[in-house]
């Protein structure tokens, strides 16, 4: 008798993944067999929920297997699956600490895939994994429902910004935080928000809210983690951000590489890829530029915020934090007093404690004291704060790094509030620019050179210098008194007006009108004084070449031009030096912004303004520092090492330390050998092919010695054939013809 | 030229003798790989070698755990073989008791191996069929689970143990939660005749599609030998009651004796989770009639009178589960 054959599916190891296979092809068909299988699971269920610490491991192995056959047509047969979802939430909610780990892992992963099937929404899925992420002791499962419930959310967000859901999660994450403080439950929550954040998920304001409940929190990581957002959580955006748009296809090369290599399905596809890549980065190019508040700048009620930080963390004197998540808080604090201008007096009071030489991390100390300065803190609460600096760093006696760091720390809070130093000080501390060492030297000049822009009256009259000493005599240079404002404006105003006039003027000379009629227009303006527009460009330009002085040296400063100093002073108006203004200037200023209305293409046309005024300084037409001071956001913030690096300037480096950056970058020399050789064989470890130059230099000799014979025996015709042919297939591209 | 001269010396370099010094370890082979390996703990993963005759307790656990976890197909029948030798010896030699045996063995109802499956049936048949009347709704679970495995051969195995499972504790397999009416699932969906599912699929199109292409390749015998299981099973639930005896203290001994039976309370159903309809227990027989009645007759008096025109073995056996089905509700 003949052996019958048996069907794949008969075998007694029938396999569910190809039962899967044929379910998907053809749902209608194997509708009943489909239904065996969800009996089978049903049954293998009961088995499993009926005892399921004891139960066989060859049963895990079954429900397992049926579990994700289930979870892969769920979609097709949603009458009968329904309950399926809800089964495997139970399973998870009450069995996830004693689940067999490869069962776990299916299930959720059986969850998710239901999810993306849309048999189940966002929101029941992560309100069933949240729970179980925070409560599960498993280190594998916690991560494995983190990035789960991560992806889901960028998924559910991909298209369009899923509000509803997200509204939810971030209610779920704000009462994680606050319903229990002094757990590390909330790590989670914070370490959500931060990844969604940088992957700019969420943007808005409730997030904000969320991490900064997790700053007022008793529990030091979770401090930790919501302070770090708000120092960092900015920059990573933006990081990741350049880092997407970095990764760009070289779609030339990959065309070439069609043309060249075999033709096979996976180079078309990559092909597809590449031009679909291109397509979306050229798309989002065109779209504008979402428009992201950082996390410092949507926190709501930041005075309160920054006031129950600082009364909780660092003032509290039972608090126990380290000194470097401490420093961290400090910073916090500090930025938002600088950023949003408020008024924590008893701050200012407990930085006397730390700055001493001896105290840990005394720049930062010193960093975050300067940020905290802004021009609306009384000079008479920095005035001790200034004078204990002065004090304890600064002096013959002390290391040259202590004393520029202690003089640099004084800059930077007198940048903010001039109004903070006395006279005899400020004389004291401009002597050490006759001290030996460079970066001591260098601070104190530093030191000399803010004062000359803002309060030559403190300086010694040698010290001012010429342009703070005509300044004063003209009586341009007035001193503000505290709480003064600077009258604003719109950043690069006058460059577009300017640019404008030049626009009209050409149109009239096109017109035919002759150029001296420029009066005409400035009858239409309101201010009597009537002058010529060509004496309007006259005046502003001599102003920017500041006449005929002789050139001036960096670190005293050469007057700017009124343009540039208007936008300066939006950027950082307590830095900025006391304005020259005219009272022309002023009307210019205020006219065009109030007589007419500004389009879209206007303030395109200033951004566009902006920008060369911009590359203008950049090429060298200003100073180091104040192109520095131009490049510079405020909501930068100061550092550590804004403080510590000029002590550095004046620094040798050893021969070392010279060596290795000489170095850097070389490939190694283990042995003696050319640089050639060493490419060659770095080319041939990376298993990269060779040029068919170099082939054809090695290929054997023995092989060529015919060819070449034989071109020696061509008669005359043959030569002049080939040469023919030689010419023609170089017009035409070689042998590939890839002109064509 | 060059590179062949660089050949000759790589062809030399083949053959030459490595020099062999004193006390000097040899040098390795140039395919020489390196075995040694490091681990927290070493797993030995072989049965133990010391056969212990004299302790028959232990050796009947071990040959359990052998009937359990062996890899062979032929260890595995013979564990079972011996297991069922000491189960049917006089006096029988059950250290585990039937529960424990049952627990450890019920999932190898869907083991592989054709020999082990018709041995694990010749060993159930020797349990003291007393005692497995509180199991049965955890066999009936595995059961339901064989019944609807993908390989025919195992499906029907699986009749058999329900048979014997039947002949053991009908009574309890009628009536423990989800013994009825889950069971009747399974059947229909062995049989095919699934009203549920058929006429779900079927109403899409103006074409039906062909029955269960898995079940058609399983011949007309498997399908005879489905439906008189199928009737034995009816027969079963719809066996009437045996009237219970009047003794004068059953009322006295229902309030302030303990019952004789585990979990009295059972349709009560207190501390399990809420049943659905298919989960629910049907205790006596005219609640199953009725839920019989309402959903599955109809489907199974239609399926049935396609068999019975099918004629041979299969007509034959349609006509014991019809003469089943008047009888029990008639």
């Amino acid at each position: 008798m003949v052996k019958r054959k048996v069907a794949a599916l008969e075998k007694v190891e029938a396999d569910l993944v190809n039962l899967q296979y044929k379910i998907r092809r053809d749902p209608r068909s194997y509708a009943q067999e489909f239904y065996d299988q969800w009996l089978a699971y049903d049954a293998q269920r009961q088995i499993f929920i009926s005892s399921p610490s004891t139960v066989s491991s060859e049963d895990i192995k079954k429900f397992h297997d049926l579990v994700d056959l289930v979870a892969h047509v769920a979609d097709l047969y949603p009458d009968l699956t329904a309950p399926y979802p809800d089964h495997l939430k139970e399973l998870l909610n009450q069995h996830h600490a004693t689940l067999d780990k490869e069962l776990r892992e299916k299930v959720v992963g059986s969850l998710v895939l239901v999810r993306r099937k849309d048999v189940i929404d966002s929101t029941s899925l992560l309100t069933t994994l949240f729970p179980i992420l925070i409560t599960t002791p498993s280190k594998s499962l916690r991560s494995l429902l983190y990035t789960k419930i991560i992806s889901d959310l960028r998924e559910s967000n991909s298209k369009s910004t899923n509000h509803r859901l997200n509204r939810t999660i971030q209610t779920v994450l704000h009462n994680l935080v606050t319903s229990d403080r002094t757990s590390t439950k909330g790590m989670w929550a914070t370490r959500i928000t931060r990844e969604l954040w940088r992957r700019q998920i969420w943007t808005d304001a409730k997030p904000c809210d969320v991490m900064k409940e997790a700053c007022l929190s008793d529990n030091e990581k979770v401090v930790v983690g919501g302070v770090r957002f708000f120092l960092g959580g900015d920059k990573e955006r933006e990081d990741l951000d350049d880092e997407s748009s970095d990764e760009d296809v070289n779609i030339k090369k990959v065309k070439h590489q069609g043309t060249i290599n075999k033709k096979t399905k996976k180079r078309q596809k990559a092909l597809d890829k590449a031009v679909d890549k291109i397509k979306r980065h050229d798309r989002k190019k065109h779209e504008p530029h979402p428009l992201n508040f950082s996390a410092l700048h949507l926190i709501h009620d930041p005075q309160g915020f920054a006031e129950k930080l600082f009364q909780k963390h660092l003032q509290n004197t039972k608090n126990r934090f380290s000194l470097e998540n401490k420093l961290l808080i400090l910073q916090l604090v500090t930025r938002l007093v600088g950023l949003h201008k408020l008024t924590i007096i008893s701050l200012y009071s407990w930085f006397v404690r730390y700055l001493t030489p001896k105290q840990l991390n005394v720049t930062s100390f010193l960093a975050s004291l300067a940020q905290a300065t802004h021009n609306l803190v009384p000079p008479d609460v920095l005035e001790p704060l200034v004078v204990k600096i002065a004090n304890e760093f600064v002096s013959e006696a002390s290391a040259t790094e202590v004393c520029a760091a202690g003089i640099n720390a004084i800059r930077e809070v007198a940048i903010r509030q001039p109004l903070c130093m006395t006279e005899t000080l400020l004389q004291d501390l401009v002597m050490y620019q006759k001290s030996k060492d460079k970066g001591v030297v260098m601070a104190s000049k530093g030191l000399q050179s803010l004062y000359r822009e803002v309060y030559p009256e403190l300086l010694q009259r040698k010290y001012r210098g010429k342009q703070a000493t005509m300044g004063l005599r003209s009586g341009e240079t007035k001193q503000r008194k505290f709480g003064e404002e600077e009258v604003g404006g719109i950043e690069g105003i006058e460059l577009l007006e300017q640019y404008k006039e030049e626009q009209k003027r050409r149109k009239r000379e096109e017109e035919g009108l002759e150029n001296g009629d420029g009066d005409k227009k400035e009858d239409d303006d309101e201010d009597d004084e009537g002058f010529h527009s060509d004496e309007w460009e006259v005046a502003s330009t001599d102003s920017d070449s500041s006449g005929g002085w002789i050139d001036v040296p960096s670190d005293s400063e050469s007057d700017e031009p009124a343009k540039k100093r208007q936008r300066k002073g939006e950027e950082d108006a307590d830095k900025a030096p006391e304005l020259v203004d005219t009272a022309a200037e002023l009307n210019r200023i205020s006219k065009l912004a109030t007589t007419s209305i500004l389009t879209p293409a206007d303030l395109a046309k200033l951004e566009e303004l902006l920008r060369e005024a911009k590359i203008d300084k950049a090429l060298g037409r200003t100073s180091k520092r104040k192109k520095e001071l131009i490049d510079r956001h405020i909501e930068d913030g100061v550092t550590a090492d804004d403080i510590e690096l000029p002590a550095q300037l004046g620094k040798k480096t050893t021969k070392e330390e010279r060596v290795a950056l000489a170095r850097d970058g070389k490939p190694g020399r283990d042995e003696h050998k050319s640089t050639q050789a060493i490419r060659k064989s770095k080319k041939e470890a990376e298993g990269k092919s060779t040029t068919n130059k170099e082939k054809a230099r090695k290929k054997n000799f023995l092989m060529t010695i015919g060819k070449a014979r034989a071109k020696n025996k061509r008669s005359l015709v043959e030569t002049s054939k080939s040469m023919k042919m030689h010419i023609a297939r170089s017009k035409s591209g070689g042998r590939r013809k890839n002109g064509t | 030229m060059g590179s062949s001269n660089k050949k000759k010396k790589e062809k030399k370099k083949d053959f030459q003798k490595a020099k062999l010094k004193i006390g000097k370890a040899k040098a390795k082979a140039a395919n020489f790989t390196d075995t040694s390996f490091k681990a927290k703990s070493i797993v030995v993963n072989q049965q133990t070698l010391v056969t212990d005759t004299s302790d028959t307790a232990e050796q009947f656990k071990q040959n359990l755990s052998l009937a359990v976890n062996a890899k062979a197909d032929n260890q595995r029948r013979d564990a079972l073989a011996y297991i069922t030798n000491q189960l049917s010896a006089n006096p029988r030699n059950n250290p585990l008791g039937t529960s424990g045996v049952l627990t450890k063995l019920l999932p190898l109802l869907s083991d592989g191996s054709a020999s082990v499956r018709t041995q694990l049936l010749k060993l159930f048949r020797v349990l003291v069929p007393a005692e497995v009347g509180p199991h049965v709704e955890k066999v009936l679970m595995y059961i339901r689970g064989g019944m609807t495995h993908l390989s025919n051969d195992i499906r029907n195995d699986t009749l058999n143990v329900l048979e014997w499972l039947l002949e053991v504790a009908g009574d309890e397999t009628a009536s423990c939660p989800g013994g009825w009416l889950k069971t009747l699932n399974s059947f229909s969906s062995m049989l095919g005749w699934n009203p549920s599912v058929g006429s779900a699929m079927s109403n899409k199109g103006w074409t039906s599609a062909p029955r269960a292409t898995l079940g058609t390749k399983k011949g007309p015998e498997a399908q005879a030998r489905q439906i008189q299981v199928l009737a034995k099973f009816l027969q079963t639930g719809f066996r009437p009651e045996a009237p219970i005896q009047y003794s004068p203290m059953a009322y006295r001994d229902n309030i302030y004796r303990l019952p004789g039976m585990p979990n009295p309370f059972a349709y009560l159903n207190l501390f399990g989770t809420p049943r659905d309809e298919d989960s629910e227990m049907y205790p006596d027989r005219i609640s199953r009639q009725r839920v019989f009645d309402a959903k599955w007759r109809a489907a199974i008096s239609a399926g049935m009178e396609g068999a019975r025109k099918e004629g041979g073995t299969v007509g034959r056996a349609a006509a014991t589960l019809d003469r089943a089905l008047s009888a029990g509700l008639g």
